[in-house]
């Protein structure tokens, strides 16, 4: 075990309990409503500690830390039952991005509020008719001023509401079309241009936002490259995410799995052998997600491109619905009851899992991806297409 | 280099490639061995397994081998898969090793692993635990091989029992295949006298288990370089065949069912290649996995690349029906998948009866 990992496992056993063990398993996908201003200050207590950003480089306050020794930071946090992370998408997404491409002004200005755990972020990326198809982006950005003007919509924004600023890309050039013309602004969500309307999903919860941008407005200062240059560092921020996270993310997923052979034990469902073999072959594929992941990684620490990566995505997110689903027989008709009214754990897996073969890519671009791109098959001919009125 | 391998194994895949693809020929190579009604070549066995050394890769270098185990092994079986040349590499490197390294009296491995090892030396396995009569069928390769292993149920556990192939009374009766690529035979020893039947080794039900299980990631590997090969062929063939004016590579129908192939494959990929690193607690667990989820992949591709081919892929002609009718054939290999599932939910429940 690396002394990082040591020590962090240690910092949780000393902090993650009293008043934060509602928290325990909580927060994750699909639960994402739980305790919302206690897992606000859970981060505000990991950022106090240092434990925001470990991987950013020592000079941005970061621990540099190896790939090992972050993987195993994943890990650790997960195996004692960590809420899912608040600011994730400021620590893993933005930071990086702005540490790459953003000026010495901005660095100053966004990363110790990610570092310290105040200050949250969300990406502002899908529209109402950009969802698939991403570079149809119809949000318009204008300087004027000394300032950038944004109007438009965003949706899907996940966690926009606890969040406090917002990565947006926006069409600057008047007249461009698809990747062309596009800028990545850093934006202030309170302020009187801007409208954020929950979405309540078939799960019941309402992680998922709409934005909405009338007159909103960010400083000429406030974008991160240069005109033109959105999409470019919009794909720059997906790919940062290289894939440490999803180990921990298995994490939860393997705990997941055990609760439901628990209940499996407990109701009587292990003797039925049609369960035994799903809950074998889950159990299978939570063993390829991690090695599978770890090829990906070894790879790209070696600076090697590897095809394996491609797969992650539909691969997690199949069986994670699939999971959901097994819950749901392992439960059998107890599986209709509210308990206390409310969706029980199972449930709420069985119905936000629905969300995961859609969300970051549905399972059907992602085999676009795949064959374009590992298995370099030819693109569809774009546009021209007839459009068929019902 | 991928991970898990190194530099040796990128050299060994690279050699063994070469002449195994050179073998396969386009699918020649398999329609002579059809023909010829002997699923054996005598001359790929010496230039490979002897002549390049791959006979011993998964052998300690005490024995000769190259000593690089599971994971060597793993990239011979992958190009053995993607060629179905027939040698019997997977029974005599394979299981017949592993049951002479693990189980075998040390005058049997100082006798029979070097000659493994330079390929002198083919051999098969069949489990015989409970034939009463001395006859087993469905032996793998029995029919080419100079040795026979057998496993006998004896009162305290498992007697591993060698016959050579020229033993007076042993009979062999061949069996006609569906795939025409891997050897079947009736093995019939009742009339073999027990001074040509020698003791090699012995052991626990238990540990025979392991054994046998562990073998299951050459099996696994074999079904990777099979799945694989049929996805190669599948895309080659979608990228030149025009239809409506365009490849049908470019039609998402056809693409995404080619992602699903490679889904499928990189799984195995991974469950394949945990299994050949994994430490010895969980090496049981990380076969099982490997194997039914192997065997039920290179099906379901094998399946699929002749539903992509269309009617070409129905032809004799074209050889993918061999992968199909391997893949079929694996998957009844040490028992099927459900099998397979079966024994990992008893360690998941940690209920077995």
């Amino acid at each position: 075990m690396s002394a990082l990992r040591e020590e962090f496992s240690q910092w949780m056993s000393d902090n993650f309990c009293g008043e934060y063990e509602c928290l325990r398993g909580r927060a994750t996908p699909g639960d994402e409503d739980a305790f919302p201003g206690m897992r606000l200050k859970w981060e505000r207590e990991m950022g106090a500690a240092g434990w925001i950003g470990v991987g950013w480089p020592k000079a941005y306050g970061g621990r540099g830390a190896s790939l090992d020794e972050i993987v195993g930071f994943n890990e650790e946090y997960a195996a004692h039952g960590g809420p899912g992370r608040a600011g994730h998408i400021g620590e893993t997404l933005l930071a990086p991005t702005i540490i790459a491409f953003g000026t010495d002004a901005q660095k100053a200005k966004y990363l110790p509020g990610i570092k310290a755990g105040t200050e949250f972020w969300c990406q502002g990326y899908s529209e109402p008719n950009a969802g698939s198809d991403l570079s149809n982006i119809k949000t318009k950005a204008r300087l004027e001023n000394g300032n950038w003007i944004i109007d438009g919509q965003k949706i899907w924004t996940s966690l926009a509401m606890d969040s406090d600023y917002i990565f947006v890309v926006a069409r600057a050039e008047e007249g461009s079309v698809g990747r062309h013309g596009l800028v990545f602004l850093l934006v202030k969500l309170d302020q009187p241009g801007i409208d954020i309307h929950p979405i309540k999903q078939m799960s019941g919860t309402a992680e998922f936002n709409e934005v909405f941008f009338d007159g909103a407005i960010c400083s000429e200062d406030d974008i991160i490259g240069d005109v033109g240059d959105g999409w470019k560092i919009a794909m720059a921020l997906l790919g940062f995410e290289r894939g440490a996270s999803t180990l921990g993310q298995q994490m939860t997923f393997a705990d997941e799995f055990r609760q439901i052979v628990e209940l499996a034990k407990k109701n009587g469902a292990s003797q039925d052998p049609l369960i035994r073999q799903r809950i074998a072959k889950s159990y299978a594929g939570l063993k390829i997600m991690r090695f599978t992941a770890l090829r990906t990684l070894e790879a790209a620490e070696t600076g090697e491109l590897t095809k394996e990566g491609y797969m992650s995505k539909i691969y997690w997110a199949s069986w994670h619905r699939d999971l959901g689903e097994l819950a749901m027989d392992v439960m059998g008709a107890s599986a209709e009851i509210l308990e206390e009214g409310e969706y029980n754990k199972m449930q709420k897996l069985f119905l936000f899992s629905r969300s995961d073969t859609i969300y970051g890519g549905t399972n059907q671009i992602q085999r676009n991806i795949i064959a374009e791109r590992a298995l370099g098959m030819p693109k569809e001919p774009r546009g021209g297409g007839t459009v068929i009125k019902g | 280099m991928a991970f898990p391998f190194t530099e040796d194994h990128e050299m060994i895949r690279e050699a063994a490639r070469g002449f195994l693809q050179d073998w396969f020929d386009g699918g020649k190579g398999i329609e002579k061995i059809y023909q010829s009604g002997q699923a054996f070549d005598a001359q790929a066995w010496k230039s490979f397994a002897a002549e390049q050394g791959m006979a011993g890769i998964a052998i300690d270098e005490d024995y000769g081998g190259a000593g690089l185990g599971d994971l060597g092994r793993v990239v011979v079986m992958e190009e053995l898969g993607a060629s179905l040349c027939a040698i019997p590499f997977l029974t005599t490197c394979g299981i017949v090793a592993d049951i002479i390294k693990i189980a075998g009296e040390d005058s049997a491995k100082a006798e029979l692993l070097p000659k493994i090892a330079s390929g002198e030396l083919t051999a098969s396995y069949s489990d015989g635990h409970d034939a009463t009569k001395k006859v087993v069928t469905h032996s793998v390769y029995s029919g080419h091989t100079d040795m026979i292993i057998l496993s006998r149920r004896v009162a305290d556990g498992i007697d591993y029992l060698a016959i050579n192939s020229d033993a007076a009374g042993l009979v062999i009766t061949p069996e006609k295949t569906m795939d025409p690529t891997r050897s079947f035979a009736k093995v019939d020893w009742s009339e073999v006298a027990d001074s040509d039947i020698q003791i090699i080794g012995y052991g626990s039900e238990e540990r025979h288990a392991k054994i046998i299980t562990q073998s299951f990631i050459a099996l696994a590997a074999e079904c990777v370089g099979g799945a694989q090969k049929c996805l190669d062929m599948t895309l080659e063939y979608a990228g030149q065949r025009v239809q409506f004016d365009r490849p049908i590579a470019s039609f998402q129908a056809v693409k995404h069912r080619c992602a699903d192939m490679f889904i499928l494959i990189e799984a195995v990929r991974s469950a394949t290649y945990a299994a050949a690193i994994a430490p010895p607690e969980e090496k049981i667990e990380a076969a099982l996995i490997a194997k039914a989820y192997a065997s039920d992949a290179f099906f379901k591709v094998a399946s699929d690349a002749i539903q992509l081919h269309g009617g070409i892929g129905f032809t004799w002609e074209y050889p993918l029906h061999f992968f199909f009718k391997r893949a079929r054939a694996n998957r009844s290999m040490f028992g099927n998948s459900a099998g397979d599932y079966d024994r990992l939910a008893d360690y998941i429940f940690g209920d077995a009866a």
